[in-house]
């Protein structure tokens, strides 16, 4: 058998986490990718990211899920952070309801400085702290028909719907590539794109912020 | 927690002796590489042996030590002192003295002050919450999730918030952008160094949290940003009092500060 080597993969994913501070963003991130959770995790200083290469319907994608502070002052960095990004997950805190409140200033941030064609999902961590939960479900759910994510409470403590938030939001990512590769060749009569390249959700005309800062 | 180790100075003893871990944690936290090493590392006899007879510190001669053996984690606070530049090595242990008792004054005059804004200062509390919102509306109750506080503070705190009329809207934008910091300073001290013993009393864990709330009064261009925490632990941790950690912190950002302002930040983006 062949020896697979890390960058065999079809198709590179940057997928950005954000939510309040202390949401839970890096556990998560240390959940999916190296199976860790740490209860005495610190706070995240500026950007971390992590990747790990999975099978999504039968594709490798590498899934490369970057990680930030959630103080708002980190905020100055995000035109950075957000570039090339083509899958979002939103996180709040299931027994913390302002960072349930504030999702809508995360999706209005989303809006100002990410793709428009970017993949949200939302996500309700902590679901282990079902005593001190002050988000219903039922919320949470309603939340994101309305703002039109998809939507799943976890657990990075119990493991619980961490790995099933990454392959939903990996495998939409990856249903709206496919269509896309289709329609451009069916458009440019042209082969399938080779193996390995990185496919940015974004049109080419995408309006994405260019420049620094956006100011 | 470091005095109760002073005098015990062996070939083998590593930090792990003075920093205790908390047994559940001690897995998740990589082995430290410091060891005293006997000719090598700056020990209490050498330190001490460093200074004259009115207190001036021949600094040149134990920095050699510091950098090829570190320093005996005794004397850690008071040679940190040092290097972060607190004192004069040329200055007297009287001008020492007055030097300090004249910053803890100085501390301890600004604490007053933010417990006057915010009275969870100094109560033994720590926010991890929201207290006011952007426009300055304070929020009732919020989550404080920590109590440490004597029964005495307590009281004080009860009182406090009584006397002040908490209802009416913040207009200063000092004080606002202040309180605003307050919660993310408590949920980054619940995060901070916690496999350590030295953390699981609830003393430290609002001192941690005190000299933040200070340190944020005083450097409104700063405030309080991600990662200040981690830098202040080892202030709190190595230094008993609590005004002397605060100076030792304040220095660590006067080198520091430049990477922690806002424009520095955003030339990231």
């Amino acid at each position: 058998m062949a020896h697979r080597v890390d960058n065999e993969y079809d198709y590179l994913f940057k997928i950005v986490l954000i939510g309040d501070s202390g949401v839970g963003k890096s556990n998560i991130l240390s959940r999916f990718t190296r199976n860790e959770f740490c209860l005495e995790s610190k706070s995240t200083i500026g950007v971390e990211f992590a990747t790990r290469t999975l099978q999504v319907e039968g594709k490798t994608i590498k899934a490369q899920i970057w990680d930030t502070a959630g103080q708002e002052r980190y905020r100055a960095i995000t035109s950075a952070y957000y570039r090339g990004a083509v899958g979002a997950l939103l996180v709040y805190d299931i027994t913390k309801k302002l960072s349930f409140e504030n999702i809508n200033r995360w999706l209005s941030e989303l809006r100002n400085h990410a793709d428009s064609n970017i993949v949200i999902m939302m996500v309700g961590n902590k679901s282990d702290l079902n005593h001190l939960r002050s988000v219903q479900e039922e919320e949470g759910q309603a939340l994101a028909e309305k703002e039109g994510l998809s939507f799943l409470e976890t657990s990075a403590l119990e493991a619980l719907n961490v790995e099933k938030a990454f392959q939903t939001i990996l495998s939409d990512i990856h249903q709206i590539i496919s269509k896309k590769a289709l329609a451009a060749q069916e458009a440019a009569g042209s082969g399938p794109p080779t193996q390995g390249t990185t496919i940015n959700v974004a049109d080419s005309s995408g309006n994405m912020k260019k420049g620094c800062c956006s100011t | 927690m470091l005095r109760r180790h002073k005098g015990r100075e062996s070939a083998s003893s590593s930090d792990s002796t003075f920093y205790q871990l908390r047994p559940d944690c001690a897995h998740n936290v990589p082995d430290t590489k410091f060891k005293i090493k006997i000719g090598k590392t700056l020990s209490v006899r050498k330190w001490h042996a460093a200074f004259t007879h009115h207190g001036s510190l021949h600094i040149a001669s134990v920095l050699n030590r510091i950098q090829s053996g570190g320093v005996h984690p005794a004397i850690r606070g008071e040679v940190w002192e040092f290097l972060l530049g607190c004192f004069d090595p040329d200055s007297t242990f009287d001008d020492r003295d007055h030097i300090r008792q004249a910053r803890r004054i100085q501390y301890a005059r600004w604490k007053e002050q933010c417990k006057h804004m915010d009275p969870h200062v100094g109560s033994g509390k720590i926010i991890t919450a929201p207290i006011i919102t952007e426009d300055g509306v304070p929020i009732k109750d919020p989550l404080v999730l920590l109590e440490a506080a004597t029964p005495d503070q307590q009281a004080s705190l009860i009182s406090t918030k009584n006397g002040d009329e908490a209802d009416h809207r913040l207009t200063d934008k000092q004080t606002i952008e202040w309180k605003l910091t307050l919660h993310q300073i408590g949920l980054d001290v619940l995060r901070t160094d916690r496999s350590m013993v030295f953390y699981e009393k609830k003393e430290n864990l609002s001192k941690l949290w005190d000299i933040l709330a200070v340190y944020a009064w005083i450097d409104k261009e700063v405030g309080y940003c991600q990662g200040m925490s981690d830098l202040c632990s080892p202030m709190i941790v190595l230094l008993n009092d609590e005004a002397d950690a605060f100076w030792c912190f304040e220095r660590l950002m006067r080198r520091l500060a430049r990477e922690f302002q806002m424009h520095t930040a955003i030339r990231w983006g």
